[in-house]
């Protein structure tokens, strides 16, 4: 089914070929039925009228005056005229032949005499075709079906009667077939569009239990997605359906294993990092106690053992939590933030804390459900990034938008240039400055992506724009969804 | 007297008990924290832990997660059971089960490792010092409902009889019901409980007031004093 549009789903295409095969079946049916049956009733019809013409016919053989009788009517005619007597009615021979004859179809008769007189009640010899009076005069009988000037349609009959010298017509009116044919016309519309209608549902139920099982895994493989590696396909007892569902199983629990020997990987990495940084941290918390009784050589040591241990310490910091972000195992611990309060605190603890905190004043209190030490580690790192490359932010500020809030970094720099806007966001990406200065206000390159990994996980983004005052400089641009603080109360409560 | 001098005069015969099970992070904690004044006990597992705490209480009990055998939860149950000792969990990592489960076990505070000896000091004077304040508070006793609240005593009475809290329950009760009906943020919290600027944990607060209700309310599902306030914090509800 090539033709049909790709874009219409699996179900609507079977849906619409069962509909459409029971359309043009069920159409094919009524059409014969129709056909046949309008043959049968046509000829019925057609037959009954010869049958009753031929009885007529019959009759008028014994009813139709003689010649004798004829001349004998026409004295008495003559007679009557000259004594003037008005009383008396003369029965017409021919006339009375025609009363004799029986019309139960409403057949309306004609017979013509040879001298051309007529004799009907209802039709004259001119509203009969022309055709079938030369069959009649040529070949002894006729019939035909023709229209009558009214539209309506009828089957005429003709019988050359030469022993009287008289041709006999019937013309009877088919239109109770017409109506019949109506009705049945009716009916089989009727039926062909309920078939259609029912091959339509026919089509989507058959449809859907052939596609249940694909919609079992595509629910299967969503929850899997979320993280719920519990959730497999009920074996079924269907061979095609039980291998799918069996191997589906067998890749969830392989992916199971793979990605648990991954966060057991991490986790185990974790702790061996963190064992020797906890002894070394220590121990030089020791040292860096009795600095004053080291030589100067040794104090300079240590300074410099302190600095990096702790550069050190936040690059595996860094890097454990980019792999726990990896590999799925970072939740979010949502906490109620009143914002302005978080950036202002946030500034405050770094390096720049002079730095101008905007608030939406529409919204001044604004309360938001985020994880408080995700979110403080972006903006500190925006903050940081500020003040390495832009000799720090002029501004930090937030803005509602929809069930949205943006939340802006704003520095005076140089700024991002457009085909690198992306990029920053990429591990271990350094501005170009950053060549030949490996010195400890150096980055370490994974700030910003960490800054776009845990906006992520809040499901939101984060963009470079050029400041929309039209200065120079760079502008971060945070969006979070402020998300909903009764859900969180609830949870709370419990 | 310098900050510095005043701690060191806290911490001298102060005893810490720390659990860990790595020799080489025992000996440098230990150094560090004896050089800033405090006498140090060691237990490489939990087992021994628990004898060397039945044998002599410490003032601050000091236990990694990660341990051998009897895991440091656990550890922090069975010290619960016979002491509401200040205890700090020590995590491997920023996770959020292993420390809330921690708190669920009774730890007053956590640290990741790698922590700095000076952050260790302050959590354990923090934690001193707000037993030491229960101890010698000024605040006058305070009733709401049948609950009784003596600071002086650093005592808690429900309907005449007297609930076992940990000094930091207690503490952070004697804080919401300084100003009943009040809403006290989680950060108003943490700076007044436990010594922590804006960013300290919230689940420090969220876990301490679960534990709270447990004790003080008839039905900890539908709590009757300790209230969560939408968005905001928590009320002690007068």
């Amino acid at each position: 089914m090539r033709w049909l549009p790709a874009r219409l789903g699996l179900l609507a295409r079977v849906t619409f070929i069962y509909a459409f095969g029971a359309m043009l079946l069920s159409s094919t049916v009524a059409l014969a039925t129709f056909g046949l049956a309008q043959r049968n009733l046509v000829s019925a019809f057609e037959e009954a009228a010869q049958e009753q013409t031929f009885r007529n016919a019959r009759i008028l053989l014994d009813t139709l005056p003689s010649e004798e009788q004829l001349a004998e009517f026409a004295q008495s005619v003559q007679d009557l005229d000259a004594t003037g007597d008005q009383e008396i009615e003369l029965i017409n021979p021919s006339r009375a032949a025609l009363d004799a004859l029986f019309t139960p179809n409403e057949a309306q008769v004609l017979f013509i005499r040879g001298d051309g007189e007529e004799y009907s009640y209802d039709i004259e010899s001119r509203a009969l075709p022309a055709d079938l009076r030369s069959m009649v005069v040529s070949a002894g009988n006729g019939e035909m079906r023709f229209s009558q000037p009214t539209g309506e349609v009828v089957y005429g009959i003709g019988l050359a009667l030469p022993s009287h010298n008289v041709s006999y017509y019937e013309v009877a009116p088919m239109g109770d077939l017409a109506t019949t044919l109506g009705s049945l016309r009716v009916i089989l519309i009727g039926v062909s569009i309920t078939a259609s209608f029912a091959g339509a549902l026919l089509g989507y139920y058959s449809a859907r239990k052939a596609l249940s099982p694909v919609a079992e895994i595509a629910a299967a493989a969503e929850a899997i997605a979320e993280g719920d590696f519990e959730a497999r396909l009920s074996p079924s007892a269907d061979p095609d359906l039980g291998r799918l569902s069996s191997s589906f199983n067998e890749m969830v629990d392989a992916l199971r294993i793979r990605i648990e020997r991954d966060e057991r990987f991490t986790s185990d990495v974790s702790h061996e990092l963190r064992s020797p940084l906890m002894t070394l941290s220590a121990s030089i918390a020791v040292l860096e106690g009795r600095r004053d009784e080291l030589p100067e050589p040794a104090q300079q040591a240590v300074t410099l053992l302190g600095q990096d241990v702790q550069r050190f310490q936040g690059l595996v910091e860094d890097l454990l939590e980019i792999s726990r972000l990896d590999v799925g195992a970072a939740t979010l611990d949502l906490t109620p933030l009143v914002l302005s309060q978080f950036l202002s605190a946030v500034v405050g603890n770094s390096r720049t804390p002079e730095v101008p905190v905007a608030i939406d004043p529409r919204f001044p209190d604004l309360i938001i459900a985020a994880d408080k030490r995700r979110l403080a580690q972006v903006f500190s790192n925006l903050l940081e990034n500020a003040r390495k490359y832009a000799a720090g932010a002029t501004q930090i500020g937030y803005r509602v938008v929809g069930r949205k809030v943006q939340i802006t970094v704003e520095d005076a720099g140089p700024g991002v240039p457009p085909e690198d806007r992306l990029r920053v966001f990429d591990r271990f990406t350094r501005s170009k400055r950053d060549a030949g200065r490996r010195d400890l206000a150096m980055g370490v390159g994974l700030g910003l992506s960490l800054v776009s990994e845990h906006i992520r996980l809040h499901g939101g983004q984060v963009w470079i724009s050029d400041r929309v005052d039209g200065r120079q400089g760079a502008r971060f641009v945070i969006e979070i969804p402020i998300g909903d603080m009764s859900n969180f109360d609830e949870e709370m409560a419990t | 007297m310098s900050a510095a001098l005043s701690g060191t005069m806290l911490a001298v015969g102060t005893r810490i008990l720390t659990v860990e099970d790595d020799g080489r992070i025992r000996q440098a904690v230990k150094l560090a924290l004896e050089d800033e004044g405090w006498e140090v006990d060691e237990a490489e597992t939990g087992e021994v832990a628990l004898e060397r705490f039945k044998a002599q209480e410490s003032d601050v009990v000091l236990i990694d997660i990660m341990l051998p055998g009897v895991d440091g939860f656990e550890v922090c149950r069975s010290i619960r059971r016979i002491s509401d000792v200040p205890v700090i969990m020590v995590t491997a990592r920023n996770d959020t089960h292993d420390i809330v489960a921690g708190l669920e076990a009774g730890a007053d505070d956590y640290l990741t490792k790698p922590f700095a000896p000076k952050e260790l000091s302050a959590r354990i004077r923090a934690l001193l010092r707000r037993a030491r304040a229960s101890e010698h508070g000024s605040l006058e006793r305070i009733v709401i409902g049948d609950l009784e609240i003596s600071p002086e005593e650093g005592m808690v009475l429900k309907a005449g009889a007297e609930l076992h809290l940990t000094k930091t329950e207690f503490k952070l009760l004697v804080e919401l019901a300084s100003q009943p009906g009040k809403v006290f943020s989680r950060e108003v919290l943490l700076e007044r409980v436990w010594g922590y600027d804006y960013f300290g944990d919230g689940r420090l607060v969220d876990v301490h007031v679960r534990r709270l209700r447990t004790k003080v309310e008839t039905d900890p599902s539908s709590p009757r004093y300790v209230v969560t306030s939408r968005g905001l914090g928590y009320k002690l509800q007068p």
